[in-house]
């Protein structure tokens, strides 16, 4: 038995009056500078920047206090690294390291706009002065990110001071197993890494199994490509995901808690830990939990880096030291889960919505959204989109609020092809439903998912023949190779998508495509495999043109599978430079100086140095 | 309503309740928590299993035993060799979409194992000619990873000589670092239960050993102290020794059997594993 560490919280009262001491030294004259150091603005240097304005704070030696502040994700990553001056809410963009004295003299010191560094609405021109002028945040509705990028993700202080753990006291003190359950039911929370599980019932499942010995998991291991929605909420407000978990720990009766989070993310494996280590020693994790009798302890475990282990029975193998397979579902993990003791696992941003649950109340929750869908649902735009970032909005949104609105539109003014929503589950959707409401229902209605949240936006030079095999390829890495379907059945899917894709497509592969789909989603034993022929049947199934021609034209529409398409030179661009003679590997293209080149087709290998090389854009892919 | 005359029409005996299993329109009353592929038995239905084995756990990989569990409108495909029977199911095995999925997955095998006469002879089984797939997947060619060895090797004999290694399509079943094992006994239990005959047992007459190919695993043959006839391994007759118990009865008893009988009990008696031809 360890000693009993005197703890800092041993009940409500103490809470209470801890946030009101905390309350009480935020002194409204200070300025404050915060430094966004979440993996996307570190990776530009912002840790660099947090120093700078730190050394620049200590050494300003002016009347007023000025405190730097390193903060978790805001969301708008494209235009990192992102710097945020209090009073005023002053949002800076792609500040850099020169940038640093300048904001410190005219905004900290003197109280003035630094307009260049500005954001500025590509539409209307207009400079947006802080978050709420910016068309990005402004359709957003914020509630699992509502404390990213405002508080510092390694203070427990922060967190307390801006309400955390209020809703950890309620439940404590105030509401029984069966009542937190009730208000999550309420909520109509649905499980947000991807299958929509209704939270309430799983947690009474859970509750209701026997066991003397119960587990909580919380699943942190995001591996869809373009995703990072967790991991900026581990990043950015770990401690949310700890009250959470603690609350649910308290409904379901499980002492004992696990975050599994992948080693890739060693920001948010490192937050979380300090986390846990504050947590433990405020009092809020450990034994009899504020005095409520309650006791309850996280670990951590880091994945390996495998994407099958986010599938639930495959992370549990692996959290028990087994290879991370997944096993037949006919045991429900509620009832035999972990040590097959009873495991309740959620993911990551089901466990961060739970204390404004247990604040606001369920009903709360349940008014924003559609019928079957409430809350709001994290999302990461990327791909050909502006505003590449973060982003939170109401379920029952339309795409195109998001595309448009928030992402502001699609890259280089380039016409929208589609979205692939849910990762290498979810399927792509196509222009026509751009005003289609954005929720667990009406992504699968339409043959895609809604997935963990990635969205990938596809512009019109993106083939989506091409963009399936990526999918596949990645999920012909990441078969365990347990089942047949999935082990042999996407080999020979991608197989077949690599023949299209280089011009030897046969008639009858878009049907032998769709039985090996139908295979794949029959016989496969976990998701992965079942949901693994998503992209490439919702490509057929909006554009089955496009493999069409792959196959009987030998011609790729987009002009992205190489050997597909021809380059030719545009005469009137065409200055007659000799570069791309000069570069030309099998001497394919000809002319005289000054004079407009010619490329050879016949000799052509079609391998795209000439339209990389040319200076002046005089090569056309045709 | 609905509820009560279910009720009334549950069937249970000793006190428990035994559902109905209906496959194929044939209805069978198996204890519960029984699998469909036991039901099927039961009732005289054939469903292809491969990585099935009743020595040991069921890991349902292979896929080739799935049949359609029939609820409401669309039914749902599950492997009859692990679906555990909890109520009153009906279940279809020649329907035309289990099928086809079955069918499925022994084209993918057949791509893979090409070369399998067993693999072939139980296509043809199902009605299966060939595949239109080419081999795609070129790590261990004709095993088909159903595991049946591993686990043979970990749960019946307790060595633990082989394990999977890799992941995916480059999955293997290996020893480790592919080296010759110092944990096989050379019992041949993996060769006994593969279904595809990629595993052999090769005795090499100029040294007197066993090896289970392609495991490269070898073992020292015990020889007959009167006529010099190879018997097991070394090493297997060691582990057979620390497991037999003699009960002299049963001794006697066996004593009254035919030399073919009695091997056969002996072989029931030391649990191992189900012959694959049962």
């Amino acid at each position: 038995m360890p000693v009993a560490v005197d703890r800092l919280i041993k009940n409500p009262s103490d809470l209470e009056n801890y946030r009101k001491k905390l309350k009480g030294e935020v002194n409204p004259a200070v300025k404050r500078v915060r430094v966004c150091i979440g993996t996307a603005c570190a990776a530009k240097g912002s840790r660099r920047l947090y120093e700078l304005f730190r050394a620049a704070a200590d050494e300003s030696g002016a009347d007023v206090e000025i405190e730097a502040k390193s903060v978790g994700c805001h969301g708008l990553c494209e235009r990192g690294p992102i710097v945020v001056v209090e009073p005023g809410d002053i949002l800076y963009q792609s500040v850099e390291e020169p940038d640093v004295a300048e904001i410190f003299r005219e905004t900290v010191l003197g109280g003035k706009v630094v307009d260049r560094l500005l954001y500025e609405d590509p539409s209307s021109g207009k400079k947006a002065k802080s978050e709420k002028q910016i068309p990005f945040y402004q359709v957003q509705k914020r509630i699992v990110l509502a404390e990213n990028g405002r508080i510092d993700p390694t203070s427990i202080d922060d967190y307390i001071r801006s309400g955390g753990y209020t809703a950890l006291e309620k439940t404590l003190s105030t509401m029984t197993p069966e009542d937190v359950i009730i208000e999550v039911e309420k909520s109509g929370l649905r499980g947000r890494g991807g299958g929509g599980f209704p939270t309430a019932r799983k947690w009474r499942s859970c509750r209701e199994a026997e066991g003397n010995q119960k587990y909580v998991i919380c699943n942190g291991d995001e591996g869809d490509p373009g995703a990072f929605m967790d991991r900026s909420i581990m990043e950015g407000n770990p401690h949310s995901v700890l009250e959470g978990l603690i609350i649910g720990s308290y409904a379901i009766g499980a002492t004992q808690g696990y975050i599994y989070v992948r080693n890739e993310y060693p920001l948010a494996v490192e937050h979380l830990k300090n986390a846990i280590g504050q947590a433990q020693e405020y009092g809020f994790l450990g034994e009899n939990i504020l005095d409520s009798g309650h006791s309850f302890d996280i670990r951590i475990n880091r994945g390996g880096g495998a994407f099958v282990c986010g599938e639930s029975t495959a992370l549990i193998a692996s959290l028990e030291g087994r290879t991370g397979e997944p096993r037949a579902k006919y045991v429900h993990t509620v009832e035999h889960g972990l040590r097959d003791l009873p495991t309740n696992l959620n993911n990551v941003e089901t466990w961060a919505n739970i204390p404004a649950i247990i604040n606001n109340g369920g009903e709360w929750l349940a008014q924003i959204g559609t019928e079957k869908s409430k809350g709001t649902k994290v999302f990461s735009l990327v791909g050909k989109i502006v505003n590449t970032g973060l982003v939170e909005v109401p379920m029952g949104i339309t795409l195109r609020d998001i595309v448009y609105n928030i992402g502001g539109g699609v890259q280089n003014g380039k016409a929208f092809k589609a979205v692939q929503t849910g990762g290498p589950s979810g399927g792509c959707i196509p222009a026509k439903f751009l005003d289609a409401g954005v929720d667990f229902d009406e992504l699968t209605k339409l043959g895609s998912m809604m997935g963990s949240g990635g969205m990938i936006i596809m512009d019109e030079d993106t083939c989506v023949v091409n963009f399936a095999k990526y999918y596949i390829n990645f999920l012909r890495q990441e078969s365990c190779g347990k089942c047949t379907p999935c082990r042999e059945g996407i080999p020979q899917v991608l197989h077949i998508l690599e023949r299209i894709t280089h011009g030897e497509g046969e008639e009858g592969d878009i049907e032998k495509l769709e039985t090996l789909a139908q295979l794949l989603a029959d016989g496969s034993l976990c998701a992965l495999g079942s949901t693994a022929a998503n992209p490439v049947i919702s490509t057929i199934r909006y554009f089955r043109d496009e493999y069409e021609t792959h196959i009987r034209d030998q011609r790729c529409p987009a002009k992205e599978c190489r050997g597909l398409f021809a380059f030719e030179i545009i005469p009137d661009q065409c200055k007659g430079c000799g570069i791309c003679i000069k570069k030309c590997p099998v001497d394919a293209i000809t002319g005289e100086r000054r004079l407009p080149h010619l490329i050879n087709q016949d000799i052509c290998t079609k391998c795209g140095t000439c339209y990389d090389k040319c200076p002046f854009d005089a090569i056309a892919k045709v | 309503m609905t509820s009560v005359r279910s009720m009334q029409l549950r069937r249970y005996e000793g006190g428990f309740f035994v559902p109905r299993v209906t496959i194929d329109g044939i209805e069978v009353n198996v204890p519960r928590e029984s699998t469909i592929l036991e039901a099927a038995h039961k009732a005289g239905i054939w469903i292809p299993a491969l990585c099935y084995n009743p020595a040991v756990t069921n890991t349902a990989n292979c896929r080739l035993c799935l049949v359609e569990l029939q609820r409401g409108e669309r039914g749902k495909l599950v492997t009859s060799c692990n679906y555990p029977v909890r109520n009153d199911i009906t279940v279809s095995v020649s329907g035309e979409r289990a099928q086809r999925a079955r069918k499925g997955v022994m084209e993918l095998l057949l791509a893979r194992a090409p070369e399998s006469g067993e693999l072939k002879e139980l296509a043809l089984r199902m009605g299966v000619e060939g595949t239109p797939y080419p081999t795609v997947t070129e790590a261990q060619r004709n095993c088909i990873l159903c595991g049946l060895c591993i686990r043979v090797c970990e749960e019946v004999i307790g060595c633990s000589a082989i394990g999977f290694a890799g992941r995916g399509v480059d999955r293997s079943v290996t020893t480790p670092f592919m080296l010759a094992s110092e944990d096989c006994i050379a019992c041949g239990a993996c060769a006994m239960v593969c279904p595809v005959g990629t595993i052999q047992i090769r005795i090499h007459e100029d040294t007197g050993e066993a090896e289970i190919s392609p495991f490269k695993s070898r073992a020292k043959l015990l020889i007959c102290e009167e006529c010099g006839k190879q018997l097991v391994t070394e090493p297997v007759a060691f582990k057979v020794d620390g497991r037999v118990h003699i009960d002299w009865d049963e001794f006697k008893q066996r004593a009254r059997l035919c030399p073919e009988c009695r091997r056969k009990r002996t072989a029931q008696s030391l649990a191992l594993v189900e012959s694959k031809k049962s």
